[in-house]
């Protein structure tokens, strides 16, 4: 039941990464492609998580962990970005 | 257990980290003291390296206390002794001239110049290739930030073209290696020369893809042609005691070929023996029929210089591409001929430039030197030294170049060019000489005259070529018996492995 | 013991004893410098009784073993002969400068260099090993150099001592090789062994190579037709100089060469060809030219080209009479040459003028000088009883012999004839035209006798040219049989010095160049229109010239190959890694190796897609920095990906940090470039970048298969082995990274730290353009520090130091460690940055980033060198197992510090650069900030 339920959630997230990318090259305004990327972050982690599920492994979970935190700054940085130019002020 | 080739790397290392710290980070005076006694120090670390290696002691360290090849290894013996020993020299001439004033334009001078040098230091001592590369990195990334040290558009963009270019070559060195790594299976240059010579037939031509590709990196460092043409805008644009350290840099990439070439790629290596020495043979013919042309075409004394600096290049590998011991034994005397020659014109260029305004050392007719009788006289002794004219040490070097390639299929082509490029030299001389010394206007303004410092440096650096020459018979003994060394390596290799202590 | 190294070395001295010699009167000055040239003077006098004897003497020292280079020096008769005409001449040069100087000359800088040459000079003609001559032929170029370019104010003298620099120094070079030629034939530079080998040098098959280059060198020194302009251009030294060196000595240096080798290179027809025909006609263009100058030091210029030819064309007849008849003419040309420049110089001196269109009538001004000039240009015409006559009567018999050249061999006393009836002419136009003729015109300076020391030297040369003329049986005929056997290297054959051989065609032949001399100077007026028709060339121009099409011919080469294009270089070393590499590639057969191919499963294939496309995003948007940034991003994330995916979570994790640190910096860099997009670039460049892109990325693509599919064996076994017992770590890769490979690490964060440095270096004294709106002209928000992100921010801080507070701890043995620990850390901190601003930072944390660096690698340092303490070798690790109650057991490892300096100095590195980077819009924007 387990196993089934996996494949299916790792498809799913193979749909969702790839339309990701779809959306962030179809952009068109820059704010479309950070969400586009954040949103791409996201679903890294839940492929990590999923993954170390399937291979019975924690290995990578803190690799997940980095791009939960990590993931974040970048998107706030480039937030800031578009918001000010300048992102330390 | 002794350590003391680990100083060479150690010792500028904590002198540019302590600079960093509020002691010394504000009085650039406490930074010049520490900087000067630190670099005399080295001088005498790096001579007691080079006697023990002169009695023919290999000394050998395993960092980590790791047995080679799974640890990292230093080698010291006679190449690398040598090598460090004349880097530490140009480090304390080019501390000296710059602590007359030129160290405060910027931000960091002397630890990036502790850096550098720890760098360079370190790529001669290193017995291991990845170990080569982090070396490499070091002495690039201290380069980088000190080729725009004084600041201005010229230095900066002439910087660029220098980091690019190098940054390139930092991945193909990695490639490299990566490639390298994948065949012979280990990073210890003795036991990749152990581990060549069991290669089958496609790791075989594997590895040569790496070597060749090894090769194409160390020829961009050493400025081989057609790697060699952001050599002379970015020495010519880089400051003086800056570019005074960087004369040993073209050498660092001549010294990883010598090392490559004669151990990993040795008479043992079975297909891959002298893996690329005909490239580098007739691309070294090709390196001085273009510094040749602009020796005849510098428009400053800078220029002239490197471009002199290439043509040492040019002659260094002629010599290393043809391949016999004899010849290899010339280059390396060669090789610290030239890069003490061509350091102390680099600072002799400085100086001109500092004395005379606006037309600073380029070489056209202007406003009176200030001290014209001294400038005089060390341009005229660097001029005849790398020129190859006797008595000093470019006739000597020159000469034993020449008498070592000694095949007729090969002389045809080295000598001409060898001698139309000391012509060149002269012409460029005389023309810059009679120039800048001759056709001047206005009485010497003694308000302008460069302190007496920058004047030892240069003389301790020009000191060499009558040195060199006088006492050319015992250099060259130690010369001869470092190529012996090298090929007693090559043929074993196993003693050049180190072992580390036991527990 | 070695003596004969206390000649050179005594006048060598004496450079610097006439340098010192500056605060003395200029009297004094000459006589100190005098003194040690007479000191070796003496020495060479007291050899010479042996010598002449018949003895020879070499004395060596061993210099480069190695490759038979030593100190050796040889005295034998040519040698002597040579040495005493350099002391000697030499001596009474300097006797002849101190009157001959003005006050406002730098006389030491001037004695000093005339010593070193006759150092040179010595050196050359004494040199027992070749190398050593070279040494010396160019010390003779050098000083040579210097001595015509004395009065450098001059242009002609700078622009004559550069062309006598550079024609010399050509046929040095030549030279050079020849001898090193030379060399390899016999296998030894000992002129002894040379001379003893000719038969082999001239049976070798390079023996015509050394032949053409030894002569390039003798023939360009000499002035050698047609290497002779750079003589005349010479005269442009002190008179001295020209007594000195430009008619006894210097140009006496390639002739030295010729008859010093004589006797290994000479006796083929090669060397009778060139030899014969090069001083044929430089004695025929010499005496020409000299009628037609009226300068007169120009006239003794080409006078002494003339004569060198004599003595050259003597030399390649290979007959063993004609090289006694040259060195006959040696002595003979040094005596009366250097007399007549010495009274040219005074002349000169009491008049203010040379030219002989204004020098007349001298006679009754000068008498005594003008008695002395006109004996001395009467030897050089070849009149009976002078010393001239004797070697010229010697030549024209010796071109009589010649039969070399068939049935043409009358022409060659013919043109011997001619060369004398010129000879005479020149000598006549001298005698006449500056002592009789008519009146001075317009000279600066009323003519009178000089001082009287001045003429003594002058005196004392004329004296020889009579008595050599008179009694050459007494004066010279031991010192020529001994120059002349050792030249030859044997017996020399019979000849006669005496004045009176009888009626014969030699004296018809001088009798023929008197008469006719005698004519063509009457019929002067006709010759010198019909001269005139001619283009005046001079050397000088045609010269320069030449130099600076040669320097223009390369900078044009030179320019178009560098031509400062950062893309051109790049491209040519991607050419030359691809073209080194591909020829090997063509000889890998199986590309694909043993190892067989992993399964692929549909994550990868999606994870690929994706890192496909936004790599081509990156490329094509490349201009819309934003997107591409964006994209790149992606691209990283995927990479790290794929590391945790093919097990590398160490990777996986350093690469997300590094990711977003250089995203940051990317953005920070972006806001100060200039708005617009540079120029696309031109199609053809698209292709041939795509071209280039296409080959590197090809190869590298083939390299990378050929390597993933070859099984490797590697040290790698043994890390995975060792990494726990050994290291204390189950973490290999860790483990490797502080401990098997630590001092890599330890690198690798110097550099970081070095371009921390580098980078707030660079920036530190910037001042840069801010936009005030983005891309599309929308100003920026008002709004520096949203509360939501200041507030989240803050929040995140400690969370962000507790994670990598334990990824620094649990890095030894499971995936984490310094690096990734401090990249962490580091990015909560530039967060607090960007959520609320550089001035909020800095009134919180008192954290100077350049210390942090320092302190990091002094940290690293010291732990490596803690373990010299305990006899261990830099950065041997050491670890152990402790218990503590209520936290159990845990390990204590020396590699624990280092990874905190690690720690340490990523952090400062990473904010030393982001932070300053970030501040420096802070301070630049006063009117915001209010």
């Amino acid at each position: 039941m387990l196993e089934i339920s996996l494949k299916i959630v790792l498809v799913m997230i193979s749909i969702a990464l790839i339309m990701n990318t779809y959306s962030l090259v179809r952009g068109p305004s820059l704010p479309e492609r950070i969400l586009s990327l954040d949103t791409l972050y996201i679903n890294s982690i839940g492929l990590i998580l999923i993954y170390g599920i399937v291979q019975a492994s924690s290995i990578n979970f803190e690799a997940a962990l980095l791009i939960a935190m990590l993931g974040f700054v970048s998107t706030a940085a480039l937030c800031k970005y578009l918001l000010r130019g300048d992102i330390i002020e | 257990m002794n350590h003391l080739i680990t100083l060479p790397i150690i010792l500028p290392l904590l002198l540019a980290t302590l600079q960093l710290l509020p002691v010394f980070e504000k009085s650039i005076e406490r930074q010049r003291v520490i900087s000067l006694v630190g670099s005399l120090t080295l001088v005498i670390v790096s001579v007691a390296l080079l006697m023990s290696a002169s009695a023919g002691n290999v000394t050998l360290y395993a960092l980590g206390n790791w047995d080679a090849p799974f640890g990292i290894q230093l080698v010291g013996d006679r190449l690398s002794s040598l090598m460090v020993l004349l880097t530490s020299l140009l480090l304390l001439s080019a501390n000296l001239y710059a602590s007359a004033g030129d160290d405060n334009q910027g931000r960091y001078f002397y630890p990036l110049m502790m850096f550098q040098a720890m760098g360079i230091n370190g790529a001669f001592l290193t017995g291991d290739i990845f170990n080569l590369f982090v070396f490499f990195e070091i002495l690039l990334i201290a380069s980088y930030s000190l080729l725009i040290h004084g600041g201005g558009k010229h230095k900066t963009s002439a910087a660029v073209h220098y980091v690019f270019l190098n940054l390139v070559g930092s991945a193909i060195f990695l490639f490299a290696l990566g490639i390298i790594y994948g065949t012979l299976g280990t990073l210890n240059m003795a036991d990749m020369a152990l581990r060549v010579r069991e290669l089958n037939e496609s790791e075989i031509q594997l590895t040569k893809i790496g070597g060749m590709m090894l090769l194409s990196v160390f020829a961009l460092k050493a400025a081989l042609l057609p790697l060699q043409f952001w050599l002379p805008r970015t020495y010519a644009s880089a400051p003086g005691p800056v570019v005074a350290l960087f004369a040993i840099m073209t050498k660092v990439g001549i010294y990883s070929i010598i090392r490559v070439q004669n151990l990993i790629f040795g008479d043992s290596a079975g297909a891959l023996t002298d893996l690329g020495q005909d490239w580098i043979w007739v691309l070294a013919l090709g390196t001085l029929v273009m510094a040749t042309l602009g020796v005849i075409s510098a428009p400053s004394v800078k220029r002239l210089a490197a471009h002199l600096v290439i043509l040492s290049v040019g002659t260094l590998l002629v010599a290393v591409g043809f391949g016999s011991a004899n010849s290899l034994s010339a280059a390396l005397y060669y090789a610290v001929h030239s890069t003490l020659a061509g350091a102390a014109f680099f600072l002799i260029g400085d100086i001109i430039a500092e004395q005379r305004e606006r037309s600073f050392d380029r070489i056209v007719a202007g406003r009176s030197l200030a001290q014209p009788m001294s400038i005089g006289i060390l341009f005229f002794i660097a001029a005849l030294t790398l020129i190859g004219m006797p008595p000093l040490s470019g006739f000597i070097g020159k000469f034993l170049i020449m008498k070592s390639i000694d095949s007729s299929s090969a002389l045809v082509w080295a000598w001409p060019l060898l001698l139309i490029g000391s012509l060149a030299a002269l012409v460029a001389f005389s023309r810059a000489g009679s120039t800048l010394f001759w056709r001047s206007n206005g009485k010497p303004d003694s308000s302008k005259a460069s302190a007496t410092r920058k004047f030892i440096a240069v003389g301790i650096l020009l000191s060499a070529a009558p040195l060199m020459s006088l006492f050319a018979g015992p250099i060259t003994q130690y010369t001869d018996a470092t190529v012996e060394q090298l090929q007693a390596f090559e043929h074993d290799p196993t003693q050049i492995m180190a072992k580390g202590v036991q527990q | 013991m070695l003596n004969l190294f206390w000649i050179p070395l005594l006048t060598l001295i004496g450079v610097f004893v006439s340098l010192s010699a500056n605060r003395v009167s200029r009297t004094a000055c000459a006589y100190a410098t005098a003194a040690l040239p007479a000191a070796a003077l003496a020495i060479v006098i007291s050899y010479a009784p042996s010598v002449l004897d018949g003895e020879h003497f070499v004395e060596q020292f061993e210099w480069i073993p190695a490759v038979g280079l030593e100190l050796a020096f040889r005295l034998d008769g040519f040698a002597l002969l040579f040495a005493l005409l350099i002391l000697g001449i030499g001596l009474l040069v300097i006797l002849y400068a101190r009157y001959y100087l003005s006050e406002q000359d730098n006389m030491p800088r001037f004695y000093a260099m005339l010593i070193l040459f006759m150092t040179a000079m010595l050196g050359i003609v004494l040199s027992e090993n070749l190398i050593q001559l070279w040494l010396f032929w160019e010390l003779t170029s050098i000083s040579s150099f210097l001595l015509i370019s004395f009065w450098n104010h001059k242009s002609e003298a700078r622009k004559g001592a550069r062309m006598a620099l550079t024609i010399t120094g050509m046929g040095g070079l030549a030279l050079f090789a020849g001898i090193l030629l030379i060399g390899q034939v016999v296998g030894s530079f000992n002129l002894t062994d040379v001379l003893a080998q000719g038969d082999l040098i001239r049976g070798s098959e390079l023996y015509p190579y050394i032949l053409v280059l030894v002569l390039l060198g003798a023939f360009t020194k000499s002035a050698q037709f047609p290497f002779h302009f750079w003589l005349p251009h010479a005269m442009a030294a002190p008179t001295p100089v020209s007594a000195y060196l430009h008619s006894a000595t210097m140009v006496k240096a390639g002739i030295f060469l010729m008859a010093r080798l004589y006797p290994a290179l000479a006796g083929t027809d090669m060397w009778f060809l060139i030899v014969t025909l090069t001083g044929l006609a430089t004695l025929l263009v010499g005496a020409y030219m000299a009628l037609f100058k009226h300068d007169l030091k120009g006239l003794l210029a080409y006078s002494t080209i003339s004569h060198l030819g004599l003595i050259t064309l003597l030399l390649g007849l290979n007959s063993k009479l004609a090289a006694v008849a040259a060195t006959f003419h040696i002595i003979n040309h040094a005596t009366f040459k250097a007399s007549l420049f010495m009274a040219a110089g005074i002349i000169d001196h009491e008049t203010g003028s040379r030219d002989m269109r204004k020098l007349n009538g001298l006679w009754r001004y000068m008498p005594h000088t003008a008695m002395l000039a006109m004996v001395a240009a009467l030897a050089m015409a070849g009149v009976p009883l002078l010393n001239g006559f004797l070697s010229k009567e010697m030549f024209f018999a010796e071109t009589l012999q010649q039969g070399s050249l068939g049935a043409l061999s009358w022409i060659l006393p013919v043109l011997a004839t001619v060369a004398g009836i010129f000879s005479v002419a020149y000598s006549l136009r001298f005698i006449h035209d500056v002592f009789f003729n008519g009146e001075p015109i317009n000279l600066p300076k009323t003519p009178h006798e000089p001082p009287r020391y001045m003429k003594i030297p002058v005196e004392i040369l004329v004296a020889l040219c009579f008595v050599v003329g008179i009694a050459p049986g007494l004066v010279v005929a031991e010192i020529l049989h001994s120059a002349a056997t050792s030249l030859l290297q044997g017996e020399t054959p019979y000849y006669s010095l005496a004045i009176w051989h009888g009626f014969n065609f030699p004296l018809l032949m001088s009798f023929i160049a008197l008469l006719g001399g005698i004519v063509v100077y009457a019929t002067r007026k006709q010759l010198f229109e019909f001269q005139a028709q001619f283009p005046e060339r001079d050397a000088k121009a045609i010269f320069d010239q030449n130099i600076k099409r040669i320097v223009d011919a390369a900078t044009r080469i030179y320019g178009t190959l560098e031509n400062g294009s950062l893309q051109r270089y790049t491209m040519l070393f991607i050419l030359s890694v691809a073209l080194f590499t591909t020829v090997p590639m063509t000889k890998l057969i199986n590309l694909e190796g043993a190892r067989p191919l992993l399964p692929v499963d549909g994550i990868s294939i999606v994870a690929t897609i994706i890192l496909v496309v936004s790599t081509l995003v990156t490329l094509i948007w490349h201009r819309k920095r934003m997107i591409a940034l964006i994209a790149v991003s992606v691209v990283g994330l995927i990479v790290s990906l794929i590391f945790a995916r093919f097990s590398a979570p160490d990777l996986a994790l350093t690469q997300l940090s590094v990711e977003v640190v250089t995203v940051i910096l990317l953005m920070l860099a972006l806001f100060f470039l200039p708005q617009v997009t540079a120029k696309a670039a031109s199609p053809s460049s698209v292709v041939r970048d795509l071209g280039l892109a296409t080959l590197i990325g090809g190869v590298m693509a083939t390299i990378s298969y050929a390597m993933m599919t070859h099984p490797q064996t590697s040290i790698a076994d043994f890390f995975i082995a060792n990494s726990k017992t050994g290291g204390g770590g189950t973490n290999v890769v860790n483990v490797i990274l502080v401990d098997f490979r630590g001092f890599d690490t330890f690198g690798e964060i110097t550099v970081l730290g070095i371009a921390g440095l580098g980078i707030y270096k660079l920036i530190a004294r910037m001042k840069l353009f801010m936009p005030s709106a983005d891309l599309n002209g929308i100003p920026w928000s008002n709004d520096h520090h949203p509360m939501m992100l200041a507030t989240v921010s803050r929040a995140l801080l400690p969370l962000a130091l507790l994670v990598s507070a334990y990824i620094f701890l649990r890095g030894h043995n499971l995936p984490g460690g310094g690096f990734i620990a401090g990249l962490v850390t580091a990015v909560a901190l530039i967060l607090q940055y960007i959520a609320n601003g550089v001035d909020f930072m800095r009134e919180r944390s008192k954290l100077n980033y350049q210390w942090l660096i320092s302190v990091g690698l002094i940290i690293a340092g010291a732990t490596g060198m803690g373990s010299w303490l305990f006899g261990y070798p830099f950065l041997s690790s050491w670890f152990d197992y402790f218990y503590l109650p209520g936290i159990g057991k845990f390990e204590l490892a020396s590699a624990m510090l280092f990874d905190l300096g690690v720690y340490l100095t990523v952090i400062g590195s990473t904010l030393l650069i982001l932070g300053n980077l970030g501040a420096l819009t802070t301070h630049a924007r006063p009117e915001e900030s209010k």
